[in-house]
């Protein structure tokens, strides 16, 4: 059995299994051969907050290998009762679920979890914390275009203060030998960045400056106090398009973990144009949360 | 009924005393102290060779929970625990529910405090500042003066509009109580749950600046010392607070600061990832933080220590962190945590220790106690401390309904091992029996 919750905590040969394992499956599925059916295994997907991609992906991910799983939402549950995290966790249990798939609004959630549930727990986003997952993808998704992300310069814009995804991609791709930058207002960078391994940057250009990899993150508009970042302002300084993008690197890649709010963080040509790999990050979720699911059941448990 | 605590150091920072002695309480009161107190046959003995004889702690914060919030703690468990970890008298907060803004809520708890099944300590309500703790409207604050509350607070929802914070303490001027403030700008802490820095950043929590304390601190002394309303504040966490409260001394103002034993232990670094028994208000800050508190601690720019004892219901604390509520129940581990890390780390002499747990606190709230002089006290108060003994704190083994409390399972070198006021409260296991001299 193994849990995933944070990449910060996962050591560098797990995050390389799981990278492995998700490229084997992807080259399985697209050349049509049969994916190799183990013990069918039954798994909860629990959503406190809304997801397209991510719980799309996971439920994709459980039938290309044969498991089942059982859907649930905060909105349509007893949590609406004022039935708390520990209760609902330990009927999943009861229920005979043997894994978990969990995204909450509480940063580190997982304890809780993990405490009561007994079986695997995947965190699909925790509150301000990480998605691992999502940095899998994005990392599948670098790797392909880029051969190795060793060396690679990238650049993380926009809203990291908020961004589960900046922490769990600023873990993965340093650990896999990236430099990482943060670039973005003051407001929205974490004011301390002592125990994080980024150089940060305020001003857009001198961030992208060079960079082989640039991921726009969502302007987390439900996340943010009202009246703290002017919209206008914002798209002025530090939207990604064409402009911004002639100091990166020639053959950088544009990233983006979706949802996006076009036209704000990232311009309509950019998202769609050729440098844009963000259909690719999505289409690389099934295949990474397919490794993340086996790898979950594995009889050896490797360090997480 | 003569009782002896027989050779022991006998500590009472209320005359500086520091000597080799005993301690005769005769008929529930201290009758002589000294090293050559006689003794006769009907004499019930304490053997206190090795310990300290102390005039009995005084908790000045520490919340009981009831009425209201019985699931968390009642008066009785809350004085239990109280009695067990060396205290014979706290003050209890406001933020009850409903909150103690009426004197009929202040004879209750006087009542139940008082009832044979209780702990056997003196309580001493803090009423609530303003009514409901609603921050809109002083309380009745004579009446509730004269059903015996000895200090006005809104605890945990300190008063934001700082006019009304003026009008408060020049009512309590004026009603000679101080106002205890727990100082916090709202604005600032926000959504907050732990320190403002490196950690916060790590782990996507929203972070408490200490910009929010440091502003209310600030605040508070200015308006104390243009009105002249004693001001004690409650917990500080921050150096920018203790430099503030410093100054604030230094001009003349009456204020008066207390620090809990988990802000001078833990800092950021020492959270283990979300575990909710670390989240507290204010958050454990930094090592820099924590070097400054100690100082302040031993110069005296700190005046005592207070547990903010705050039980919570093991399932309000099972939780995700960001949804917990903040506090330890922490009036069972206040002294092993004094003297393990201040006092036999040399910051605090036995003396002066004892001065922040029992006499400073005694004197701010004016409260008969903290001495063990012949008539400083309506009934003998003394507690006895191992200063030595090595034990492991289990929260299983306490008397406190809340077992949330980050020093659990911590190793400590200290213990009170008998609390007197009056006749024995408690008397611990490590109170060897061969100790215990019937007459």
């Amino acid at each position: 059995m193994n849990h995933l919750l944070t990449v910060r905590n996962l050591p560098k040969p797990s995050l390389e299994g799981l990278l492995e394992s998700a490229k084997m499956y992807k080259s399985l599925i697209e050349s049509g051969r049969p994916v190799p059916q183990t013990e069918i295994r039954t798994v909860g997907l629990l959503f406190f907050e809304n997801s397209t991609r991510t719980r799309v992906s996971f439920e994709q991910a459980a039938n290309y290998l044969g498991y089942r799983h059982v859907n649930f939402s905060g909105a349509g549950s007893s949590i609406k009762k004022g039935e708390s995290l520990k209760d609902t966790v330990l009927t999943l249990r009861a229920s005979r679920l043997e894994g978990v798939v969990i995204r909450h609004s509480a940063s580190g959630m997982y304890n809780v979890v993990v405490k009561y549930f007994e079986g695997p727990v995947l965190n699909a986003g925790d509150g301000r914390h990480e998605h691992p997952t999502q940095a899998l993808a994005d990392a599948l998704t670098i790797l392909e275009k880029k051969g190795q992300i060793e060396g690679l310069k990238v650049a993380i814009v926009g809203d990291v203060a908020n961004s589960r995804v900046a922490r769990s991609n600023i873990w993965s791709l340093t650990k896999l030998g990236a430099e990482v930058r943060i670039v973005g207002p003051r407001i929205l960078m974490p004011g301390h960045t002592d125990k994080l391994p980024v150089s940060v940057y305020y001003d857009v250009k001198q961030g992208i400056a060079g960079a082989d990899v640039v991921m726009a993150l969502r302007l987390q508009t439900e996340r943010m106090d009202s009246g703290l970042v002017s919209l206008g302002e914002y798209r002025r300084l530090y939207q990604i398009n064409r402009q911004t993008l002639k100091v990166a690197a020639p053959n950088a890649i544009v990233m983006h973990p979706g949802p996006m709010n076009r036209g704000v963080e990232i311009d309509d040509l950019t998202a769609d144009g050729p440098q844009s790999v963000i259909r690719q990050q999505v289409s690389n979720g099934v295949f990474v949360r397919m490794a993340a699911l086996s790898r979950a059941f594995d009889q050896e448990e490797t360090p997480s | 009924m003569k009782t002896l605590f027989r050779s022991g150091r006998v500590l009472d920072p209320s005359n500086g005393m520091d000597i080799y002695g005993s301690v005769l309480v005769e008929d529930g009161h201290i009758a002589a102290i000294g090293q050559d107190v006689a003794s006769d046959d009907s004499t019930l003995i304490y053997e206190c060779s090795g310990l300290w004889i102390c005039p009995g702690l005084v908790d000045m914060h520490s919340h009981l929970r009831e009425p209201g919030q019985e699931h968390r703690e009642s008066i009785r468990s809350g004085t239990q625990a109280a009695a067990a970890g060396g205290f014979t008298n706290l003050c209890c907060m406001p933020n009850t529910s409903p909150p103690l803004d009426s004197p009929v809520l202040i004879d209750y708890i006087l009542d139940k405090a008082a009832a044979p099944d209780a702990g056997g300590v003196f309580v001493a309500p803090v009423g609530a500042l303003t009514k409901g703790q609603l921050g809109e409207q002083v309380s009745d604050l004579s009446a509730l003066k004269k059903a015996g509350i000895v200090a006005a607070s809104d605890e945990g929802a300190p008063i934001q509009n700082s006019q009304l914070m003026k009008r408060a303490m020049e009512t309590c001027l004026q009603l000679d109580i101080p106002i205890m403030a727990h100082c916090e700008d709202r604005s600032l802490s926000s959504v907050g749950s732990m320190n403002e820095g490196a950690v916060s950043a790590l782990l996507g929590l929203v972070g408490v600046p200490r910009s929010a304390e440091d502003i209310m601190v600030a605040r508070n002394c200015l308006l104390s010392l243009e009105t002249g309303c004693k001001l004690h504040i409650l917990r500080v966490s921050t150096w920018g607070a203790v430099e503030l409260i410093r100054q604030a001394k230094f001009l003349g103002a009456p204020v008066t600061c207390e620090i809990c034993p988990h802000h001078f232990v833990f800092t950021e670094d020492s959270i283990h990832e979300f575990d909710t028994n670390c989240k507290t208000t204010p958050p454990f800050r930094t090592q820099n933080d924590l070097d400054v508190l100690l100082g302040a601690l031993s110069d005296g720019t700190i005046d005592c220590i207070a547990s903010d004892h705050s039980p919570y219901a093991p399932y309000e604390v099972d939780v995700p962190f960001e949804e917990a509520p903040a506090g330890l129940s922490a009036l069972e581990s206040t002294v092993g945590a004094t003297l393990t890390y201040v006092t036999h780390t040399g910051m605090l002499s036995p003396l002066e220790t004892v001065r922040k747990l029992s006499t400073s606190p005694a004197d701010i709230v004016g409260l008969e106690a903290g001495t063990l002089q012949p008539n400083g006290s309506p009934v003998a108060q003394i507690t006895v401390i191992d200063p030595n003994v090595e034990w492991t704190f289990d929260v299983a083994q306490t008397f406190s309904k809340g077992k949330n409390n980050p020093f659990h399972s911590h190793q400590f070198r200290g213990k009170a091992v008998l609390t007197f006021c009056g006749s024995e409260i408690y008397r611990d296991p490590f109170f060897n029996e061969e100790r215990f001299i019937l007459p």
